[in-house]
């Protein structure tokens, strides 16, 4: 761990004399200041400590009792819970395996069709602002008005999708209704629906880029290919680390859409992690539930360290 | 005021989190007891006045209980009812802690089956066997409320979860109303179709609308009228001769519905339904004065899917009693409570509510001006299975069990799809 120099110096200057032995010595603060000070932020420890730690302390000791919510009995069931969810539970799984399909895809399609609707759209031409615009308005609606929008494209008697192939002949299907397909249908939705507020990040980064390095470029007689490895894709690596980071949470807890155009409760194809903790709070099973919400948090930790980790797109020093 | 160290301070903001972690781990729901939720006594007796939460989950009804509100204030000076009205699945999942403390809902309403049982273990409810209201009520539609000895929740509604039929398109048609047996109604619904028409329309997209016609489907199926206890106690499985043929009769109905009727949500179903393109919908009376709604102006009746082979059915149809009216024990203010049940549960008001809403109640002595009403009363007297999907008090398994019926509609064989949900019901054991 580096220290910063100007720290550095100024402890060197006031613990003097060194002692004879420093690993033994317990270095003393040299900081005294008004206790009242420290009062300053007790709002806000206070405001976390009810809000946040309290809650999440609370959640992990449900996850090892029996509790059904409302009663005043309950059993301390140690991992059991956590045991069950993953041999005993194939609803579980099930939502845990449809949540991970659910995450890949919308992060690939999502990181890619952003980029490349940035791509096309940076320039600050009239058109492209327009675009932009009609682009980044999904963003804007709740997720129940665009569950609803989405729920009626699909219909398959009424829908628009159906519709839309009917005049050419074609008998569209049942979307939501063919379980094999599903959960893609909600993936589109959800793409629809947040790749607008991803593409202004990464127009962000890419109106970040001199003129010059493409013009040097071009006089060298780059193709647009190498243009983009060489120079647009560094710039943009950074933007592309954040988008992955945050659609893959985002992705992790479409909750209010999957329940919106799926319904309460969603049939299991379209059942994700959290429409399954709900069920099972809603089925009166609060301590379980409690277990599952506590391997939800710890699956989006996990994929989003690992993605992190594996991605690594941030270039060094930033 | 003397000075501190930082170690001194970082000392007591850690105090102050252990402090925060201890109380965390204090039992789960903090007291441990609902406050005041003391469980079945009678509602104290007192002044009829204050304000009354009421809460329930009928959005659509709140117009008519918005006069009935009116007329009992008229009643009462000093009276005020509010109505809380969560949508029915939020209401399913949060209503009980809402009320628990007692601020919301003085009086309420729950569905039958598991969330009347929870309300019943929480403590919720108040004996209402002697109170004035129980009085008006048909003997035989009051078990939905009782547990054991006590009348713990009055249940409202009457409705009939069967197939809704319109009736002009059946006379085209010339197809029978009421198939005596499961050859019959195949023979009716090959007729509807041969005249151009979708013969059900069935929301197989709505997991609770959908699986009403299960009601129908098991009744006389099963072996025992407890069926659906039974499977969740793992006494009868959904891999057993029974179930598996009422699963076939499922694929039997795979040709008359509309077409992709799993990807159908109710809205559409029931459009279907109201502009005749489908002679049937297949979710039940509660919807009538939603598709009336919709500006279906035609007659309609009920048909029940027999699906006994000789017409020698235990049941001629299905029925709910539901809409459960209780009084919270937590309440403070229980004798207004208990007077507005008191007062929705007289015939002319109850009879208001019904014709208004086109619902039947479980009311005795109720007048039906509503022509629908009239129209399927003696559907009141005939021999009607209680709705068996509402036995479930595990949603899961409920859901499972009813999904094998959807699978079956969707291409999955009878085997596969009664074996993935006894898998669910195994693992819920």
């Amino acid at each position: 761990m580096s220290i910063h120099p100007g720290t550095a110096a100024k402890r060197k200057a006031t613990d003097s004399p060194a002692p004879a032995n420093p690993a033994k010595v317990r270095r003393r603060s040299p900081t005294r200041v008004n206790p009242a000070l420290y009062l300053f932020p007790l709002p806000a420890v206070a405001v976390v400590a009810f809000f946040l730690v309290m809650p999440t302390l609370q959640a992990f000791q449900y996850a090892i009792t029996d509790w059904n919510g409302f009663s005043a009995a309950f059993n301390y069931v140690g991992l059991d819970n956590f045991v069950r969810a993953f041999t005993k539970d194939s609803l579980f799984t099930n939502a845990l395996t449809n949540n991970l399909k659910f995450v890949l895809l919308v992060v690939i399609a999502q990181t890619l069709f952003s980029l490349v609707l940035a791509l096309l759209l940076t320039k600050n031409s009239r058109g492209s602002i327009l675009l932009r615009a009609l682009f980044f308005f999904p963003t804007i609606l709740s997720s129940v008005s665009v569950a609803f929008i989405w729920k009626f494209i699909y219909d398959p008697n009424f829908g628009l999708a159906n519709s839309v192939l009917r005049t050419v002949g074609v008998d569209g299907g049942a979307y939501l209704g063919n379980d094999a397909q599903a959960l893609y249908w909600v993936a589109v939705t959800q793409v629809w629906f947040h790749s607008g507020q991803m593409m202004v990040v990464y127009i962000a980064g890419l109106q970040a880029i001199p003129r010059e390095l493409y013009e040097a470029a071009e006089m060298d007689g780059a193709n647009k290919w190498q243009q983009f490895k060489s120079i647009t894709w560094p710039f943009v690596a950074p933007a592309t680390s954040i988008v992955v980071a945050y659609t893959t949470v985002q992705s992790f807890k479409a909750f209010d859409l999957i329940l919106g155009i799926a319904g309460n409760p969603p049939k299991a194809s379209l059942d994700i992690l959290s429409t399954r903790i709900y069920s099972t709070f809603a089925n009166s099973e609060f301590g379980y539930a409690a277990a599952q919400s506590i391997i939800f948090m710890a699956m989006i930790a996990l994929v989003t360290w690992l993605q992190r980790r594996l991605l690594r797109l941030t270039p060094k020093g930033d | 005021m003397s000075q501190i160290s930082r170690r001194q301070a970082v000392a007591l903001l850690g105090a102050l989190g252990f402090g925060a972690a201890a109380a965390a781990c204090a039992g789960p729901g903090g007291s441990t007891k609902p406050a005041g939720a003391s469980g079945p006594a009678a509602p104290s007796a007192g002044a009829v006045t204050g304000k009354v939460s009421f809460a329930h989950w009928r959005g659509e009804d709140k117009a008519v209980f918005d006069e009935l509100i009116k007329r009992f204030a008229a009643k009462h000076d000093g009276v005020e009812v509010a109505q809380d009205i969560s949508t029915s699945n939020d209401y399913n999942a949060q209503a009980l802690q809402k009320l628990r403390g007692g601020s919301i809902g003085d009086a309420f309403a729950t569905f039958r089956g598991a969330q009347f049982k929870n309300f019943t273990e929480a403590g919720i409810y108040t004996e209402l066997k002697d109170s004035q209201a129980v009085k008006n009520y048909q003997k035989g539609l009051l078990s939905a409320g009782q547990s054991g000895d006590s009348q713990l929740g009055l249940p409202y509604q009457v409705v009939f979860p069967m197939p809704m039929a319109n009736l002009d398109l059946f006379d085209k048609a010339g197809a029978e109303i009421a198939p005596k047996n499961w050859d019959a109604f195949l023979a009716m619904c090959e007729k509807l179709a041969s005249a151009g028409l979708i013969p059900i329309s069935w929301p197989g997209g709505d997991v609770g609308n959908g699986g009403q016609l299960f009601n129908c489907m098991i009744a006389n199926n099963a072996p025992v009228d407890d069926m659906c206890a039974q499977i969740e106690q793992g006494k009868l499985k959904c891999t057993d001769d029974w179930f598996i043929k009422m699963l076939n009769q499922y694929k039997d109905l795979r040709p008359f519905v509309q077409p992709n009727a799993t990807g159908t949500a109710v809205e559409p179903a029931q459009n279907l339904f109201s502009q005749g393109k489908a002679a049937m919908l297949a979710t039940g009376s509660y919807h009538l004065a939603a598709v009336r709604g919709l500006g279906a102006k035609f007659p309609i009746d009920l048909v029940f899917p027999n699906t006994t082979s000789d017409g020698k059915g235990k049941y001629e149809g299905a029925y709910n009693a539901t809409f459960i009216l209780g009084v919270n024990s937590a309440s403070k203010n229980q004798a207004a409570a208990a007077a507005w049940i008191d007062f929705l549960s007289e015939p002319e008001n109850a009879g208001y509510y019904a014709n208004q809403t086109a619902q039947h109640v479980a009311v005795d002595k109720v007048e039906y001006t509503n022509p629908d009403l009239k129209r399927l009363s003696p559907w009141l007297q005939k021999k009607t299975a209680l709705a068996a999907r509402f036995q479930f008090n595990n949603l899961d398994v409920r859901n499972a069990v009813e999904a094998s019926a959807t699978a079956v509609i969707s291409g999955t064989s009878p085997e596969q799809a009664a074996a993935a949900a006894q898998k669910i019901v195994d693992e819920r054991l």
